[in-house]
Order: C-alpha cells, then sequence, then structure tokens
C-alpha cells in the first residue's frame, strides 16, 4: 500500500505526535508498505529517509498553547506537489482540526482520507465560529481514528461523528532490549533497598510527585538504601527543596532525559510510580514502563486501570492517597514474587500496545477507508493484513 | 454612470452565486458517491462475515449459527438489518478460538465489518446532512439518487478472551 502521512507539527521540536507518527510510519515500513511522511521542519535539520520537509514552521499560539506550524499559500503548493507525486492509496492526517499542513492536505486530497484526533480537544470559541469551514473539512475524512476513549468521546459529542479507537503504541523492542543507566537499580532485598522512580513534569499537580514525595518522605527512614530517581523538565532546587536535608542524598535527578535515554531511566527502576491525580486520557508512560520491565504503581483513574488491565498488570492505588502509596510501594519492594507476577502479565498486556500490532489495527482503517471510497473489498493479501489483532 | 456600476455589480454577484451553485452541487454529488460506494463495502463485508460464519458452522457448532448465516446470505432488504443482527448474537454465544483459522476468519470479517459500519454511518449522516440543507432541496440538486438510508445494526465486534495471544 502506498501511504501518506501528514504529520501538523515540526520535528525540530519534540511532541506526543511527531512521536506517535514516527512509529507508526517505521512500523508500516517494517509491514512493507510504502510510506512518505509531510512535515513541517527547517531545510538544514536531519530528518529520517521517509519525512518530506514542507519547509519552516511558524509559531503560533493556539488552543492554550503555542504550536509550530506550517500554513498558508506557500504550504498549501507544497502539500498539493506532495500529494500529485505520492500517488498514494490513502492519506493519513493527523490533528486535522488545527490550521495546519493536516487541513491543507485534507482539502487538497481527493482519494481516501484517515484523520487521526490525539488530543481530547473540547470544541473551542474558534472552532465553533468556524463550524461551516470545519464542515467542509470533516466531510472530506473518510474515517477517524481516536487514540483514547477520551478523544473519541469529543468525537462523538462534539464533532458529530462516529472514531475508531486504537491506542497510541509502543516501540517494545526499543524498551526491552535496553541496559540501566550505571549503578541502577542496586539491590532490592525485604526490609531495605530498592529504586523508584518517576517521569514527568513534577511541578505540574495533576501528575501528582507531591503525592510521590510524601510516600518516600514516610517510608525512606524506615528503609535502608530506597532510592527515588526522577526525570523531567523542571529546577533541580525546586525539586530538592520537597525533600528534608537528610534523605535528599537518596533522590537523583536526572533532569530532562532524552527520548532515547527514557528506556534506559525505565530500565532503572524496581518500581514506576505515577500518583497522576487526573487529566490523563491514556497513560503512555504506563504502556512505556510496562516495556520496559518496570512495575508499575499507579493511581487508581479510568485510564490507568484500563491500561493495567483493571490492575493484573500494576498496582492500583486509590487517586491522591499517599498513604496507601507507602503501604503499596512497602508491600511491592518486600516481595519480589508479586512483582514478578505483576511484570509478567504487564508483559502480555503490552504486547496489544507493541506498534507492528498497533499498525496492523491501523492498515484495516485504511482497507475501510479506501473501500468506502471503491466501493470493493480489499484483499487481505494486497494489505498485509493476514495475522492482524 | 452609475448604471454601470450596478450592471457590474449584480454580474458579480450572479457569477459569485453561479459558483457557489456549481460549488454545492460538486459536494452533494461527491457526498452523495461516497454514501453509495460505503454502501457497496458495508454489503461485501455483511456477505463475507456471513459466508465465514457458514463455513465455521460447517465444521462444528451445527445447525443454528448455519441456519443465522444462510438467512443473513438470503435476507431481503427490509428483513436484513434484524437477520445480520440475529447472526451476531449466534456468534457470541459460541467461542471462538482464534488459534482456528476458520473462527479467526470469522474474528477478522467482524473487526473489519464493524469498521465497514462505522465508516459506512459516518458517510450516511454527511450526505444526509448535505442533502437536507434548503438550498440544495429547493434545486432538488441530489434528485435522481436514493435518500441515503442507515444500516442499523449493532457492533458486530466479537470480544476475543484477553488471554489469547495477540496474533
Amino acid at each position: 500500500m502506498r501511504i501518506g502521512i501528514v504529520c501538523p507539527y515540526s520535528f525540530d521540536v519534540p511532541g506526543g505526535v511527531q512521536n506517535h507518527v514516527m512509529d507508526l510510519a517505521e512500523a508500516l515500513i517494517g509491514l512493507g508498505h510504502e510510506v512518505s511522511v509531510l512535515a513541517p521542519a527547517d531545510e538544514d535539520s536531519p530528518l529520517p529517509s521517509y519525512v518530506v520537509s514542507a519547509g519552516r514552521a511558524v509559531p503560533l499560539p493556539y488552543n492554550g498553547s503555542v504550536a509550530r506550524i506550517a500554513f498558508g499559500p506557500v504550504s498549501t503548493a507544497r502539500v498539493r506537489r506532495w500529494i500529485i507525486r505520492g500517488d498514494f492509496d490513502v492519506l493519513h492526517v493527523h490533528e486535522p482540526l488545527t490550521l495546519s499542513l493536516s487541513m491543507l492536505a485534507v482539502l487538497s486530497a481527493r482519494g481516501p482520507v484517515v484523520a487521526t484526533f490525539h488530543t481530547a480537544m473540547t470544541r473551542s470559541r474558534v472552532l465553533a465560529a468556524a463550524q461551516g469551514v470545519l464542515q467542509i473539512v470533516l466531510e472530506r475524512i473518510t474515517a477517524r481514528i481516536a487514540v483514547s476513549a477520551l478523544a473519541r468521546k469529543v468525537q462523538v459529542e462534539h464533532m458529530d461523528g462516529g472514531a475508531v479507537e486504537i491506542p497510541n503504541g509502543v516501540a517494545v523492542a526499543k524498551f526491552a532490549g535496553v541496559e540501566p543507566l550505571p549503578g541502577w537499580p542496586g539491590e532490592c532485598a525485604p526490609g531495605a533497598g530498592g529504586t523508584i522512580g518517576f517521569l514527568g513534569r513534577f511541578t505540574e499537580a495533576r501528575k501528582g510527585f507531591p503525592i510521590l514525595a510524601d510516600a518516600f518522605v514516610a517510608l525512606a527512614p524506615h528503609r535502608p538504601g530506597l532510592r527515588l530517581l526522577v526525570a523531567g523538565p523542571g529546577d533541580p532546587d525546586d525539586l530538592y527543596g520537597r525533600f528534608p536535608a537528610e534523605l535528599r542524598d537518596r533522590v537523583t535527578f536526572l533532569g530532562m532525559v532524552p527520548e532515547s535515554d527514557k528506556a534506559r531511566m525505565l530500565r532503572s527502576l524496581h518500581l514506576y510510580v505515577a500518583p497522576n491525580t487526573g487529566g490523563e486520557s491514556f497513560g503512555m508512560i504506563l504502556t512505556e514502563a510496562l516495556a520496559a520491565g518496570a512495575t508499575v504503581v499507579a493511581s487508581d483513574l479510568d485510564a490507568f486501570r484500563r491500561v493495567l488491565d483493571g490492575g493484573r498488570a500494576g498496582r492500583l492505588f486509590p487517586t491522591g492517597d499517599a498513604a496507601a502509596l507507602r503501604a503499596a510501594l512497602a508491600e511491592l519492594l518486600d516481595d519480589p514474587e508479586q512483582r514478578g507476577a505483576l511484570t509478567a502479565c504487564g508483559d502480555q498486556v503490552v504486547a496489544h500496545y507493541d506498534w507492528p500490532v498497533v499498525a496492523r489495527r491501523v492498515i484495516e482503517v485504511y482497507a475501510a477507508a479506501i473501500e468506502a471510497t471503491d466501493g470493493r473489498v480489499i484483499d487481505q493479501e494486497w494489505a498485509g493484513l493476514g495475522g492482524a489483532v | 454612470m452609475p448604471h454601470l456600476w450596478w450592471a457590474l455589480g449584480g454580474a458579480v454577484l450572479v457569477a459569485l452565486v453561479v459558483v457557489y451553485l456549481v460549488w454545492t452541487a460538486g459536494r452533494v454529488a461527491r457526498l452523495q458517491a461516497r454514501a453509495e460506494s460505503a454502501a457497496r463495502a458495508l454489503d461485501a463485508h455483511l456477505l463475507r462475515r456471513a459466508a465465514a460464519a457458514a463455513v465455521l458452522a460447517e465444521k462444528r457448532y451445527g445447525v443454528e449459527l448455519y441456519a443465522a448465516a444462510r438467512i443473513a446470505l438470503d435476507a431481503a432488504p427490509e428483513e436484513r438489518e434484524a437477520a445480520e443482527n440475529d447472526l451476531t448474537r449466534q456468534l457470541r454465544t459460541i467461542a471462538l478460538d482464534p488459534a482456528d483459522p476458520a473462527c479467526e476468519a470469522v474474528i477478522a470479517a467482524s473487526r473489519r465489518l464493524a469498521l465497514a459500519r462505522q465508516v459506512h454511518t459516518d458517510l450516511v449522516r454527511d450526505a444526509r446532512a448535505a442533502r437536507s440543507r434548503p438550498l440544495v432541496r429547493l434545486l432538488r440538486m441530489g434528485r435522481g439518487h436514493e435518500w441515503p438510508r442507515y444500516f442499523d445494526v449493532d457492533d458486530p465486534t466479537l470480544t476475543v478472551p484477553a488471554e489469547a495471544p495477540a496474533s
């Protein structure tokens, strides 16, 4: 199949949508498809061979944050040229409702269009005002994918249409094979030792870091050798200031880790803790921690419960309850067998999120879109559908 | 001179209206054609699922499933939705083993049918929305085509036991 994928955000800055697009493209190529990705990027930035640059991206404030996107007559011409040259069987755009390459591609497309909606963005005022324009974009889309139950709900309630829910994938091979950081995770014996970890913005309230900090402060004096490994953007002084002076040497802050070191950080842990208090639509970090083979302790949010298979693949604790988290940590650190049982189940769960498996489900949506345009049913062999989930 | 300006303005206005009407007619025709294609694809997937179910029924699970599959294959258009729902219900009562090729064929056909149904519903909704606009109705732009119909069946996705291997 010849597939054209449009990413609205620049590859020059890291981001969830960009990672999703790259991993999906690589998984599709791995399954034997021809893939071309169109994305804004600076002329001189290094890009994978399957990415075509649509020119520089301009920072624009959008929906409460700054997005680097490309839009305008020059971009329109480039999108058109790319579509004509590509001669794609299906066009797959991401976040088509942002003013971006994705929207331009949808408006220039003639064949089947599949759109993936990432954010659980509710209808903004700008969107409401542009309802007529929006309808023109939406009605050119043949099939819609939502990456989370929440994103799907927005589709159904606000955009007046259904969507197929296909979760974010995780490149299991990238996470499972790497070496831990030197000197980690160290010893973990009953009553002593053990490494627990946290990845993300510890300054952001909904990530729930204070809950983990409280649990750590309560547990550490009773458990010699217990260490906390934190990675994410933020000021080190702000982080260490949250702990009493005598515990500070047992907290290690890595700062912002690049994507390639994320797997190593997750491999360096006995327990990964996700103390989030809400606002998570999917729980990508949990699938990554599971892929890295860490035992997961997470708050009992809908999204997390779903990923952890109701608690079989990781321990759930009542959201926001530091005492319960402390008890769960103490119990799991003392019990390697229980940790082993959780990670074994985690391996099974994460196999469903492995990119090749997720990509096969996406291909089925491509097939449905092509069929709905053509009126003919596609052979499994041609579409590479054999053995899909 | 003023007359000339009026005439020019009028001509521009008429031209704009004509452009808009041509564009709208194209849009209605496109959405209508797409809804019809989606209906053909949905029809093909319904037949595929019923055929796969019949094959499975011949191997095992027997008479009831075979009857449901046959009825779905032979149903008249007005009875088809009910017949397909019956087939979905029959398939749900049996434990399907994804390791068995005949079962896997039914599971795969159901999964792709679910996608076809979803896409068809969305495209029919778009076509109906376009055709029910007042101007489109007034100028009877969609005439010559049937009013796009929904195909109202339950979600045919079959749940496979969670312990089953992923592929």
